[in-house]
């Protein structure tokens, strides 16, 4: 009698934890979303089995698969689109995430830690936007509520796939502005960005804002600006900052947190803003500026273009659309607004230039106002400050063609005696041109992945026909394009006879831009076949690079290039200029930019202009009186006409003269400079070599095998050393004189546009 | 009859057993804190430098914010070996102004606020020290540091 009256009870118990557990469930799917005195709108009405998982299957609650993941995947912060829970290391994650099926909302479908998708809001399903009155286009639709918005914040329903057909939505987020102050001095920039984060929202948020930098950007201070306040953030070990930021989040503190995905994008996060209230947070860097031809470059980037991942890929950089959830990743994730979503984010900037020599001439891939104070001085600001951010700012300027030689500037460090760093522009000797160049082997890469549709891939594909009309007879060429897969225009380079070249123009102009970015399976192709000893191989990189595998691209660079040498060409508004630059650097060649503004015909008249003499290769160099060690680059590259190289090391003794002496076209070439005695005036230089020699360390980890994580420790220690952003330090900063009320809020998530010429169908799955 | 009310207080242990659990914010592990410094000067205060230690090394800088004059409006500097030396137990913290004397600070003035991270409950035993105190001119002047707790 007892055994049956046992499992009745059990039976009962059963059935009342059943009813208990399904109201718990209920009461958390409600508060998972709202707050006490907040209205809803009703969920759409279509039935749950019309809507779709990632995978295809229906998301009812039966059919949706919820996988526990790794601790170290549920540690990376949550994404949110527009407005969602905050998720970020949060204990609640695997539950609300249960809520969330349970609702019939949402299936996330995790394959593993290093191959995430991206969840999917399904059409018909639930997004909560709160947004302002939408702001009506010039030709606005009639229908359309004209009636001024009040500023008073609404709860709205959007379509998933945003569309609001013929009107332009402006949505509330939390950065308003961008403002940036950059201070030239020669061929050195310092940078001041100030990111300015609101809360438009009636509960608290934490803003999350993934963004770019220059790829060379020495990152050296922060500061989180509360009113009159300014607080100085602290360089540590990223993961106890990171430790720290969630501490301070999670006790109600503001707080600031940078970290670095890669060396040209970083994220910001700003804990427990408040209802109307304003964080600023300043960040200042520098770095040295590209050179060609007389010509400076100074960029600033403002957006991530979209990157694809391979299958594989560590650490990913997602593409995703604004969405009230964060994909769960171990690396970034940037969401996409819409076509015809504005974020209401606009960007400032201005450049004051000192060349050192006099400017001749100054342009800009922006309408700019200019004011030229002095013969080598200007004031240069972006002509309006409501600009979208979605192209890269690029500011060229031309000094005075007959002052430019090679120079040398160094710095003697006061903590280390004796102890010096210097930076060399070393130019190349004019009598080069008096040269003829050995025939070439030429190897046109394209990029034909579903990113370059467009204009991207109409101007690639105008470069290689104007590259090809500059062949010589004795050359030799093949044409690669890769996109999920590589193929060629033939099984072998062809001679650049007129009819070879004819027919590959015509398979050039048939290439168009769809599918995936495997570059590898390009970089294999154009090196991984037989040199031809008596052609100089130069292989060119056609590519705007948004690929979040440039580790594995690079270390395949590193294995492959034997004596070829890789000119990449950065194609758009604003290219993955990190890998660009880095695949140069290794590939002993030079990286150029193909931007809007750009032709084909110019940028390849420019680069057969460059190597149409010969390079001084085979370099090496008599430091005279110094005694260098830790010179970067560590392989120095092939010495173009128009194309200085800029090498930067630490020294002891005393400058004096510098010998560089190299091959070209088999003849002997010296060239010998002065050091300018200019010592102890150039204390951005310790910060300069040690963001090269991270930069250099951090290429390594492709190709080094580092079982004790050795390279991450020298690293680390650099970055600490000379107060440097990288991928193993951060900076947190904490306001620790006030405990905001409440929990700990929302995460915001600040979508971005996409790129100039980029087309969002193409490129967010 | 006494059954039911038994069931139901099992039902909702059992139930209360399998709840998920709610994050806990170990307030005892770390709490954060605020030091402000004062200086008094008895001439106009143009530069200075001080050293902050926890003796038991429980403490964690986490921002070191502006004082209250005008002349040190932007936040001061930190000395980063003092911070990253490995056990993260003090802080130098420094500043300068190049604005004219008229607008120095002179007296007692909060010169900067050191946002920290505790570990533990414990009262931490700071050490304060004022490393230098200068006048416009670049020569040292007579001056002294306290700090209040936030």
């Amino acid at each position: 009698m007892r055994a049956p009256k046992l499992v009745n009870e059990l039976k009962t118990i059963f059935i009342v934890l059943g009813c208990l557990s399904v109201v718990f469930f209920a009461a958390c799917a409600g508060l998972g979303d709202r707050s006490p005195g907040e209205s809803f709108p009703q969920p759409p009405s279509e039935p749950a089995a019309q809507t779709e998982s990632a995978s295809g299957r229906p998301a009812g609650l039966e059919e949706v698969v919820v996988q526990p993941r790794p601790r170290e995947a549920a540690a990376q912060p949550a994404a949110a689109g527009g407005i969602a829970e905050n998720q970020s290391e949060s204990p609640l994650m695997l539950e609300q995430a249960i809520v969330t099926a349970v609702r019939g909302q949402l299936s996330l479908e995790v394959a593993s830690s290093q191959d995430v998708l991206p969840p999917t809001v399904n059409a018909g399903e639930e997004l909560w936007v709160i947004a302002t009155a939408t702001q009506p286009d010039t030709a606005g639709d009639p229908n359309e509520d004209s009636s001024p918005g009040s500023g008073a914040m609404l709860a709205t329903y959007l379509p998933a796939d945003g569309a609001i057909a013929g009107h332009r939505s402006e949505l509330p987020l939390p950065l308003k502005h961008t403002e940036v102050h950059a201070r030239i001095t020669g061929y050195v920039g310092t940078v001041d960005v100030t990111q300015q984060f609101e809360n438009p929202f009636d509960r608290k948020i934490e803003a999350v804002y993934v963004f770019p930098l220059p790829e060379k950007a020495a990152v050296s201070e922060f500061i989180m600006t509360i009113g009159e306040r300014r607080i100085r953030g602290i360089l540590r070990e990223r993961a106890e900052a990171e430790a720290i930021y969630n501490e301070a989040r999670a006790q109600g503190y503001q707080a600031s947190l940078l970290t670095q995905h890669r060396p040209n994008i970083f994220e910001q996060k700003v804990a427990n803003i408040e209802p109307g209230h304003r964080i600023d947070v300043n960040i200042r860097y520098f770095h040295t500026l590209a050179h060609r031809d007389g010509w400076y470059s100074f960029v600033f980037p403002t957006v991530v273009g979209p990157r694809y991942n391979p299958p594989g890929t560590a650490n990913p950089i997602l593409a995703v659309p604004r969405a009230p959830i964060r994909p769960l990743t171990t690396g970034a994730a940037v969401q996409y607004l819409r076509p015809r979503e504005r974020s209401g984010h606009d960007i400032s900037i201005t450049v004051e230039l000192d060349a050192g020599v006099a400017i001749e001439a100054i342009e800009s891939s922006h309408y700019i106002d200019q004011d030229r104070t002095g013969p080598d001085t200007a004031r240069v600001e972006l002509a309006s400050r409501a600009t979208i951010p979605n192209r890269d700012f690029v500011l060229d300027f031309k000094v005075a063609g007959g002052q430019i030689k090679s120079s040398l500037l160094t710095y003697r460090d006061p903590e280390h005696a004796g102890q010096g760093f210097f930076t060399m522009m070393l130019y190349p000797p004019s009598d080069l041109e008096s040269l003829r160049r050995h025939p070439l082997e030429m190897i046109f890469v394209l990029d034909s992945s579903g990113s370059m549709n467009g204009q991207p891939i109409e101007q690639a594909r105008a470069a290689i026909i104007r590259a090809l009309d500059l062949l010589e007879p004795g050359d030799t060429f093949q044409v690669i394009r890769f996109s999920n897969n590589a193929s060629q225009f033939g099984p072998d380079p062809v001679r650049a006879t007129r009819r070879n070249i004819a027919r590959a123009k015509q398979y050039v102009r048939s290439l168009d831009g769809s599918g995936g970015t495997h570059m590898i399976e390009g970089i294999r192709a154009a090196l991984g076949f037989p040199h031809d000893r008596r052609r100089l191989r130069f292989v060119t990189f056609l590519t705007d690079g948004y690929i979040g595998n440039e580790a594995e691209i690079l270390g395949e660079i590193h294995r492959l290039i034997g004596e070829s040498r890789i000119f990449s060409f950065g194609v758009g508004s604003s290219v993955n200029r990190y890998l660009l630059e880095r695949m140069a650097i290794i590939g002993q060649g030079a990286v150029a930019y193909l931007g809007p503004r750009h032709t084909g015909d110019d940028v390849m008249n420019d680069f057969f202009e460059r190597i149409s003499f010969p390079a001084l290769s085979d370099m090496e160099i008599d430091w005279g009186g110094m005694q260098v060690s830790d010179v970067y680059p560590s392989r120095l590259p092939d010495l173009f006409v128009g194309r200085p190289v800029v090498v930067t090391g630490k020294f002891w003794g005393s400058p004096d003269e510098i010998t560089v002496r190299g091959q070209a076209a088999g003849e002997p070439v010296e060239v010998t400079m002065d050091a300018d005695g200019q010592m102890n005036e150039h204390g951005f230089l310790p910060g300069i070599w040690a963001r090269l020699r991270i930069a250099d360390l951090t290429d390594r980890r492709a190709w080094v095998r580092d079982p004790y994580g050795e390279l991450e420790g020298v690293i680390k220690n650099t970055a600490l050393e000379f107060g440097l952003m990288s991928d193993y330090t951060a900076f947190v900063a904490v306001d620790a004189t006030r405990r905001t009320a409440g929990d700990s809020g929302v995460t915001v998530v600040q979508p971005v546009p996409m790129p100039d010429g980029v087309r969002y169908e193409t490129t967010v799955p | 009859m006494s059954r039911v009310p038994s069931r139901i207080l099992v039902c909702v242990g059992l139930f209360a057993a399998t709840l998920p659990v709610l994050p806990q914010i170990d307030e005892n592990a770390f709490r954060f804190a605020a030091l402000d410094i004062y200086l008094e000067a008895g001439e106009p205060l143009a530069a200075w430098q001080f050293e902050l230690r926890e003796s038991s090394g429980r403490m964690r800088v986490v921002g070191v914010e502006n004082g209250d004059s005008a002349a040190f409006r932007d936040a001061p500097y930190y000395d980063l070996a003092a911070v990253n030396g490995g056990t993260a137990d003090h802080i130098i913290v420094a500043d300068y102004s190049m604005e004219p004397v008229a607008e120095l600070p002179t007296g007692r003035s909060r010169v900067a606020t050191v946002h920290i991270q505790i570990e533990g409950m414990a009262e931490p035993d700071y050490e304060l020290s004022l490393m230098a105190a200068g006048g416009a001119d670049g020569a040292p002047i007579q001056a002294s540091i306290e700090f209040e707790t936030q």
